[in-house]
C-alpha cells in the first residue's frame, strides 16, 4: 500500500453537520449558517472543510462541478491544461451553458437527460487527476484543503441560498492533506446525493471488493466513500433515502454517524454502539444536526433544545 | 462567610482555562454562588472543582462538565455533552436539559440529576453515588455498574444494566431490553418509599408529579452469572465477552 | 534400575510440529473448562520475529573515538513532557517502572518498586486501581494511570502526580481490558476498586467517556484542566496499528506517547491475546518514530517504549531507534525474585518450576510478588526487594552508558540508528539499518 492509502486509512478526527430549512422557500442565509457551523466545529484550524449545499432545483438542468486537479499532486501547469480541456469539452456540448472556472474548479450546467456514469468517465478521461465533484439538479459540492475561511474565500459559501445542506471539517493526522480524501463525498452515479461521515467503517475493504467485482469504481482509499457508493446504488435502484439509511445500519460495521442529502431530503443514521456523537436541534422552522452542540449554538441563536441522537436512529426530513 | 456579590462570568470573552481559573478563584475566596453566562456548549467547563460552592451555567455545556469533581455543586440550565460529572467523588450536578453519552461515567459518589433524557451509556462503570434521570435513557445504561444507584423515571433503551456488578437500578417506564446478566427483582416497600423520597428531593414538584410513584418502579440488578468464570454459563459468556 | 539408560528397543518418538504437546494440552484444557486459557506473563512462544537481538552496536574504531568508560561522563538525565507541561518530568535515568496494578501485585512488591524508583531518581507508574497505599507512602514521582476501568480514580491523587498516563491499551493484550481473577480480589483490593469480593474482574476495553481520537483531544484537555496544565500527559498505546495511533495521539495533544509492544507482560490475560495480538516491540519503536517524524513532531513529543525490555542493551537499542525512555515491568519483577529457585515446592504445587513460572494469575506466587495472600507476601521483604530493584536499575543504566560511551556519546540520548547494524535482513528492513557485512539498508 502506498503512503497515501496508509494515511487515508487513519482514524481521522472529523466533525459533521447538517442544516435543513423546514419552512417553504429558499433561505438566503443557508450558506452563511453552514459556514458559521463549520467554523465553530473546526477546532484549532482544521485541515480540510467541505459542504454539499442544496439550492433551488434546476429542473431542466444538471449542475456539474469538477476539480481540475489536486494542487498537491499536479503542477499548476498541468492543472491549467486540465481546466482548459474541461472547459473546451463543456463548451463543445450542445446542451451545456454557464461554463465558469475558479481556481482548480470548473462548473457548468447541462440540460436534459444524461448518462451520469458515462459523463463522469468522459470528463475524468480528459486529463490525469480530473475529478467530478458532484452532479445534481440542485446540489453543489465544494471542498477545500484548509479552514472554513479558505473554503469561503474560494467558493463564497456564505452567498449560497438554498434549502438544506451538510458539511464536514477534518482535523487530519497526515502531513500530506489530500483533497480527494476530504468530505463530503458525492454518491457518484446518482444525482443530488452526498454524504458526510464521522467514524470508521470496519468492513470497508470487504464491501469495496464486492463493489469492485461488480465494476463499481472507488476514487479514494477513504472508508467514508463506501457510504456514498452504497447510498447512490440504493437510490438508483429506487429506494428512498430512509430505506438507504436503514440499509447502512444493516450492512455497515463499525462506528458511524452519517448525514446524507438528496435534492429534497436530509437524513442521518447513527451506529448501534453510539460511538460517534451526533446532536439534533429541531424547531418548526429548522433542523440542525452536528457532531457537537457548540456548532449549532454558535451559528443559530434562539431558545431551542438540543439532544443526542439515539443508537441505531435513522431520521429523514423531506421538503 | 461573606457571599461575594456574584457578577456573572461571561464565558464568551474568556478561554476555557480562564473561565475555570476564575471559577476556582471565586470558590476559594468563599463565593458560594457563581453564574456563568454564554457557556455555549464548550468542553471542560468546571473540571476538577474541589471546593464547596454552586456554579450555574446559563446555557448548555459540552463534554466533561463537572468531571473529576470533589464537593461542589453544578446546575446546567441547558443540556450537557458527553461524560457529565465523570469520575466525580462527591458533589451534586443537575442538568435541566438532556445529557449526552456517558453521563455520570465512573462516578464514585455524589449525585447526578438529569431532568431531560440521557443518551447512551448512562452511569457506565459507576462506582457509587446516585444517578437520577427524569426522562428516558439510551443504549447500555448502567453498563458494568459496580456500586451505587441508577434511577430512570422514563423508558430505557436496549442492553439496560448490561454486565453489572453491584449497582442497583430502578426504572419507572418500560425497559427497552435487559442487558447481559440483568435481572428484574421484586421491589420492597422500603425501596418504593426511598424512591419516592429521592424523586421528591431531587426533582422540581411539577416534574416529579409527571413521573410514576415509587412503587411502580421496576428493580434491576445483576444476576451474578458473569461474576465468576463458569463453563456452565457458556451462553452468558458468549454474549458478554 | 537406571531409568535413564538408553534403551534401543524403545520406539523413536516423533512429535507433530502442528499439534505440539502445548497445543494438545491447550485443547485438553478447553475441553475441560469450556473457556479460553487465562494466564500471566506475556508472549511465551519462541521469538521467531525480529527483535532487539537482531541488532548489534557499532562501537568506535578508527572512524570515531570512544569515551573512557570509567572517567568520561555519560549523562543519563531524561526530561519528558516539555511540549505543553509547565513542569516536565525530570528523571535521573531513562528507565522507569511501568504501570502494574496493586491487585496484580502485592503491597510489598509495589512498595519495593516505589522505594527503588525513588532512590535512583526515576518514576513509578500506578497501574490499574489508582494510587496504591504503598505508592502513597514510598513513591517520589508517580505517573498516574487513567485506564478504561477507572478503578480507584481520585482527583487529589491525580493532581499529586508527576505525570498523567491516559491508557488506551497495553502491549500484552491491546484492544482488551484487564483481568484480575477472584483469588486476588481480596477485601482491600475490592474496596479499592469498588468491586464485590472474589469476583473475576473483567475491566472494560474502552474508556467510559471517550471513544476515539476526536474525544481523546477533549479528554486530554480535561486532564490538563484538572492539573492546571502543570504536568505532562502521556498517552499509552498497546502496539497494534502503531504508525496510525502514534500520529493520532501526538496530534491529539499528548506530551509523551508510550508504546507497549507485543512482548509486554501482564498479570492475567487470555493466552491467545498475549500470543497473537499486537506487533513486536522492535517493530513498534520503528513505526512510532516514523509516525512522529511523519507529522513533524519527533523531538517535540517524547516516546517511551515498553514490552520485553530485559536489560540495558534492549533499552539502549530502543533509545538508538528513537525512544527517549523505556518502561520495565517484568524485568523489575524478576529482580524481586520472580522465578528464583526459592520455595521450590510451591512452584511445583502450581504445576511449574523456577525459570518456567508464569502463574501470576493464580495469586499463589511462591515469592510473594503477584499475590494478595498475606502469608505469601511476607516472603518478599520490602527493604531487600527495594535494594534488588535498585541494583537492577543501576546496572541497566551502567549498561546503557557503557554502550553509549563505546559509540562515542557523552549522553545516552545521543544514541542513533546509525550506531547499529542489523544481523538479519528483516531487522535491516524494519529498522532502516544496514545489514552487517553489506553496508546496505534493505527494503527502503
Amino acid at each position: 500500500m502506498d503512503t497515501r492509502s496508509i494515511l487515508a486509512g487513519l482514524r481521522r478526527m472529523c466533525g459533521i453537520l447538517g442544516y435543513f430549512r423546514k419552512t417553504p422557500g429558499s433561505d438566503d442565509q443557508l450558506g452563511a449558517t453552514m459556514l458559521s457551523m463549520l467554523e465553530a466545529l473546526g477546532r484549532r484550524g482544521p485541515d480540510s472543510a467541505g459542504v454539499a449545499l442544496v439550492g433551488p432545483v434546476h429542473r431542466a438542468s444538471y449542475i456539474v462541478r469538477i476539480q481540475a486537479g489536486d494542487e498537491l499532486d499536479l503542477s499548476q501547469q498541468a492543472i491549467a491544461e486540465n481546466r482548459e480541456a474541461i472547459e473546451t469539452f463543456a463548451r463543445g456540448l450542445d446542451n451545456s451553458s454557464n461554463v465558469s472556472s475558479s481556481g482548480v474548479y470548473v462548473r457548468f450546467l447541462l440540460a436534459g437527460d444524461i448518462d451520469l456514469p458515462a459523463l463522469t468517465s468522459r470528463i475524468e478521461s480528459l486529463g490525469e487527476g480530473i475529478r467530478v465533484l458532484s452532479v445534481g439538479h440542485a446540489m453543489e459540492l465544494s471542498k477545500e484543503v484548509g479552514s472554513p475561511r479558505l473554503l469561503e474565500g474560494k467558493h463564497h459559501i456564505s452567498a449560497f441560498a438554498g434549502t438544506h445542506g451538510i458539511g464536514h471539517t477534518r482535523l487530519c493526522t497526515e502531513s500530506i492533506v489530500d483533497l480527494s480524501h476530504s468530505q463530503p463525498f458525492w454518491g457518484r452515479g446518482a444525482a443530488d446525493v452526498a454524504i458526510v461521515h464521522n467514524g470508521h467503517i470496519t468492513n470497508y475493504h470487504q464491501l469495496r471488493r464486492k463493489y469492485e467485482q461488480r465494476g463499481v469504481g472507488f476514487v479514494t482509499e477513504n472508508d467514508s466513500e463506501v457510504l456514498a457508493v452504497y447510498l447512490a446504488e440504493a437510490l438508483n435502484r429506487g429506494a428512498t433515502l430512509r430505506q438507504g439509511l436503514d440499509g447502512v445500519l444493516r450492512d455497515m460495521d463499525g462506528a458511524f454517524s452519517c448525514l446524507a442529502v438528496t435534492a429534497t431530503e436530509m437524513g442521518f443514521v447513527k451506529d448501534p454502539y453510539a460511538f460517534k456523537p451526533l446532536v439534533v436541534a429541531e424547531t418548526d422552522d429548522f433542523v440542525a444536526v452536528a457532531t457537537e452542540e457548540i456548532a449549532i449554538r454558535s451559528a443559530i441563536p434562539g431558545d431551542y433544545k438540543v439532544s443526542e441522537a439515539q443508537v441505531e436512529e435513522v431520521r429523514v426530513w423531506s421538503r | 462567610m461573606v457571599e461575594i456579590a456574584a457578577t456573572a462570568i461571561d464565558a464568551a470573552t474568556l478561554s476555557t482555562r480562564e473561565v475555570n481559573a476564575l471559577m476556582r478563584a471565586r470558590l476559594e475566596s468563599g463565593s458560594t454562588e457563581i453564574c456563568v453566562e454564554n457557556p455555549n456548549a464548550r468542553h471542560n467547563l468546571a473540571v476538577a472543582l474541589l471546593r464547596p460552592g454552586r456554579v450555574r451555567f446559563l446555557g448548555s455545556v459540552g463534554y466533561y462538565c463537572g468531571g473529576l469533581m470533589d464537593g461542589a455543586e453544578i446546575h446546567v440550565e441547558g443540556s450537557a455533552g458527553w461524560g457529565l460529572a465523570e469520575s466525580m467523588s462527591q458533589g451534586h450536578v443537575v442538568v435541566h436539559g438532556g445529557a449526552g453519552n456517558g453521563a455520570a461515567a465512573a462516578i464514585r459518589g455524589g449525585t447526578v440529576v438529569i431532568h431531560g433524557d440521557a443518551a447512551a451509556r448512562l452511569g457506565v462503570s459507576m462506582k457509587g453515588g446516585l444517578v437520577l434521570v427524569a426522562g428516558d435513557c439510551g443504549y447500555m445504561a448502567g453498563f458494568m455498574g459496580q456500586k451505587g444507584t441508577l434511577v430512570v423515571c422514563g423508558n430505557t433503551g436496549q442492553a439496560f444494566a448490561d454486565s453489572m456488578y453491584a449497582t442497583t437500578c430502578y426504572v419507572g417506564g418500560s425497559i427497552g431490553a435487559l442487558g447481559t446478566d440483568a435481572v428484574i427483582e421484586p421491589l420492597s416497600a422500603e425501596e418504593a418509599a426511598t424512591l419516592d423520597g429521592l424523586l421528591a428531593e431531587h426533582l422540581p414538584a411539577e416534574l416529579r408529579a409527571q413521573k410514576p410513584a415509587g412503587r411502580d418502579f421496576k428493580k434491576v440488578v445483576a444476576g451474578r452469572k458473569l461474576w465468576n468464570f463458569d463453563k456452565h454459563n457458556w451462553k452468558a459468556w458468549q454474549d458478554a465477552l | 534400575m537406571d531409568d535413564t539408560a538408553v534403551d534401543s528397543t524403545r520406539p523413536l518418538l516423533q512429535s507433530s510440529g502442528t499439534y505440539t504437546a502445548e497445543v494438545m494440552r491447550g485443547i485438553h484444557t478447553k475441553a475441560e473448562t469450556g473457556i479460553y486459557e487465562i494466564r500471566g506473563y506475556g508472549t511465551l512462544r519462541q521469538r521467531r520475529w525480529a527483535t532487539f537481538d537482531d541488532l548489534t552496536f557499532l562501537p568506535c574504531g578508527l572512524t570515531r573515538i570512544p569515551l573512557e568508560g570509567y572517567r568520561e561522563k555519560c549523562s543519563t538525565k531524561t526530561v519528558l513532557g516539555g511540549r505543553f507541561a509547565k513542569r516536565p518530568l525530570e528523571l535521573e535515568i531513562p528507565i522507569m517502572i511501568t504501570g502494574m496494578s496493586w491487585g496484580a501485585l502485592s503491597y510489598n512488591a509495589k512498595a519495593a518498586l516505589a522505594k527503588a524508583a525513588a532512590k535512583v531518581g526515576t518514576s513509578n507508574t500506578t497501574g490499574d486501581g489508582g494510587l496504591s497505599p504503598a505508592e502513597r507512602e514510598f513513591a517520589k514521582d508517580y505517573v498516574y494511570e487513567v485506564l478504561p476501568s477507572r478503578y480507584g480514580i481520585d482527583v487529589h491523587d491525580l493532581r499529586g502526580a508527576s505525570a498523567i498516563e491516559l491508557t488506551i491499551g497495553q502491549g500484552a493484550k491491546p484492544g482488551t481490558g484487564g483481568l484480575l481473577l477472584g483469588s486476588k480480589i481480596s477485601e482491600t483490593i475490592a474496596h479499592q476498586r469498588d468491586l464485590p469480593v472474589g469476583v473475576d474482574q473483567r475491566s472494560p476495553a474502552r474508556h467510559p467517556d471517550m471513544l476515539g481520537p476526536d474525544d481523546m483531544v477533549i479528554k486530554i484537555e480535561e486532564l490538563r484542566e484538572a492539573t492546571d496544565g502543570q504536568v505532562p500527559i502521556f498517552v499509552k498505546l498497546g502496539a497494534s496499528r502503531t504508525f496510525d495511533d502514534v500520529k493520532l495521539a501526538a496530534k491529539a495533544g499528548a506530551d509523551v506517547v508510550v508504546v507497549d509492544g507485543m512482548e509486554g507482560g501482564t498479570g492475567a490475560s487470555p493466552a491467545i491475546l498475549q500470543e497473537h495480538t499486537g506487533i513486536p516491540t522492535l517493530a513498534a519503536v520503528c513505526e512510532a518514530r516514523a509516525a512522529l517524524e511523519d507529522c513533524g513532531l519527533y523531538g517535540e513529543v517524547q516516546l517511551i517504549i515498553a514490552g520485553g525490555i530485559r536489560d540495558g542493551v534492549d533499552a539502549a537499542k530502543a533509545m538508538a531507534l528513537g525512544a527517549d525512555a523505556v518502561y520495565i515491568g517484568t524485568a523489575a519483577l524478576i529482580s524481586l525474585n520472580c522465578n528464583k529457585p526459592l520455595y521450590v515446592e510451591d512452584y511445583k504445587a502450581l504445576g511449574t518450576e523456577p525459570y518456567h513460572c508464569h502463574h501470576c494469575h493464580t495469586g499463589r506466587c511462591p515469592v510473594g510478588i503477584t499475590t494478595q495472600d498475606p502469608e505469601l507476601m511476607k516472603r518478599l521483604d520490602i527493604e531487600q526487594g527495594a535494594e534488588r530493584a535498585l541494583n537492577l536499575l543501576r546496572a541497566m543504566t551502567l549498561e546503557i552508558q557503557m554502550l553509549a560511551r563505546a559509540c562515542g556519546k557523552s549522553d545516552v540520548h545521543h544514541l542513533e540508528p546509525e550506531d547499529m547494524a542489523a544481523l538479519t535482513m528483516e531487522a535491516s528492513i524494519i529498522c532502516g539499518v544496514p545489514l552487517a557485512g553489506t553496508r546496505k539498508v534493505f527494503g527502503r
